[in-house]
């Protein structure tokens, strides 16, 4: 179990792959996003994307996991009070093999509450070519070493 | 439709509601944000929610379908380039009632493109007690309405 104590400024964390799948995009978007162009190829292939795109509700959601595989689960995380900032720099497709880097940016202890801990964390989303998808500066909250969860 | 040239700085949106489940919180979680208080009634019971609570995401994903059905898929959506300052401010339970309102703040035509504009709003999901449980600071990219085109 890794603490808030764990996550100095400056630890590397590298997450995936992981593999987007064309019913997996639909269905998101059907779900929560329906737009033509995350929807339809042609619909895309007329859009500022160039063709399909997966939500960018669904590339956040993806990383969220790649998080949760790559690190998070095995620590004390309480959740996140937010995201600073988030920028879906290039449209994700069905077939991307995506990784996902972070730096720890900063960590704080909390003013009012001894038993926790925010840490920042920037991460980057690549594809297979190595291009850039989404930026993302992430608020993490873990509980301290030795507090009572 | 709406274009770009149809949006105002001060123009409010307010979409309709959407009520959670604990069916779908945990459908969501399971897939992507499988921690123990989204997923584990018993471990979130012990967790600092008190109970199982939505991934923050997935209370964006139903703010976005919010949006789509009560005003963007009506508007010449271009999508988006992300946002800024979101804040999961309280969480949100089986249960809970949200609707969102969005308030535009900015509204900016493209230095490269004639036919593209962007704006930058103020957007929250309100549950049914008034509470602010998300906010951030969206940025959208609308198409401008052709020259041929009159309202």
């Amino acid at each position: 179990m890794q603490y808030f104590e764990d996550f100095p400024a400056g630890r590397r964390l590298d997450m995936g792959p992981f593999h987007v799948k064309a019913e997996d995009t639909i269905r998101f978007a059907r779900q929560f996003d329906p737009q033509p162009f995350h929807l339809d190829e042609e619909a895309g292939k007329k859009s500022l994307f160039g063709g399909l795109s997966a939500s960018g509700w669904h590339t956040a959601a993806i990383g969220m996991r790649m998080i949760f595989d790559g690190f998070l689960k095995d620590t004390a995380s309480q959740g996140s009070p937010g995201i600073p900032k988030l920028r879906w720099t290039k449209p994700v497709r069905p077939g991307d093999a995506l990784r996902l880097q972070g730096v720890v940016a900063a960590s704080k202890a909390s003013a009012s509450k001894p038993d926790r801990g925010f840490v920042t964390i920037d991460y980057e989303m690549q594809d297979q070519q190595g291009e850039t998808k989404l930026r993302m500066t992430a608020t993490h909250l873990l509980l301290r070493r030795g507090a009572a969860a | 439709m709406k274009y770009w040239d149809d949006v105002k700085v001060g123009d409010t949106e307010r979409t309709g509601t959407h009520t959670f489940t604990e069916a779908e919180i945990i459908a969501f979680a399971r897939e992507f944000d499988p921690q123990s208080f989204h997923v584990d009634s018993e471990a979130a019971a012990k967790s600092i929610y008190g109970g199982i609570i939505a991934s923050g995401w997935h209370t964006t994903a139903v703010m976005m379908r919010l949006m789509c059905d009560s005003f963007l898929n009506k508007a010449a959506s271009l999508g988006s380039p992300g946002f800024d300052d979101l804040r999961w401010l309280k969480p949100v339970r089986a249960g809970d009632t949200i609707y969102v309102r969005t308030t535009i703040e900015e509204a900016t035509p493209s230095r490269s493109r004639t036919d593209i504009g962007s704006t930058r709003g103020r957007t929250e999901a309100i549950n049914q007690h008034g509470e602010v449980v998300l906010s951030m600071n969206n940025i959208g990219l609308y198409r401008r309405r052709p020259a041929a085109e009159t309202t």
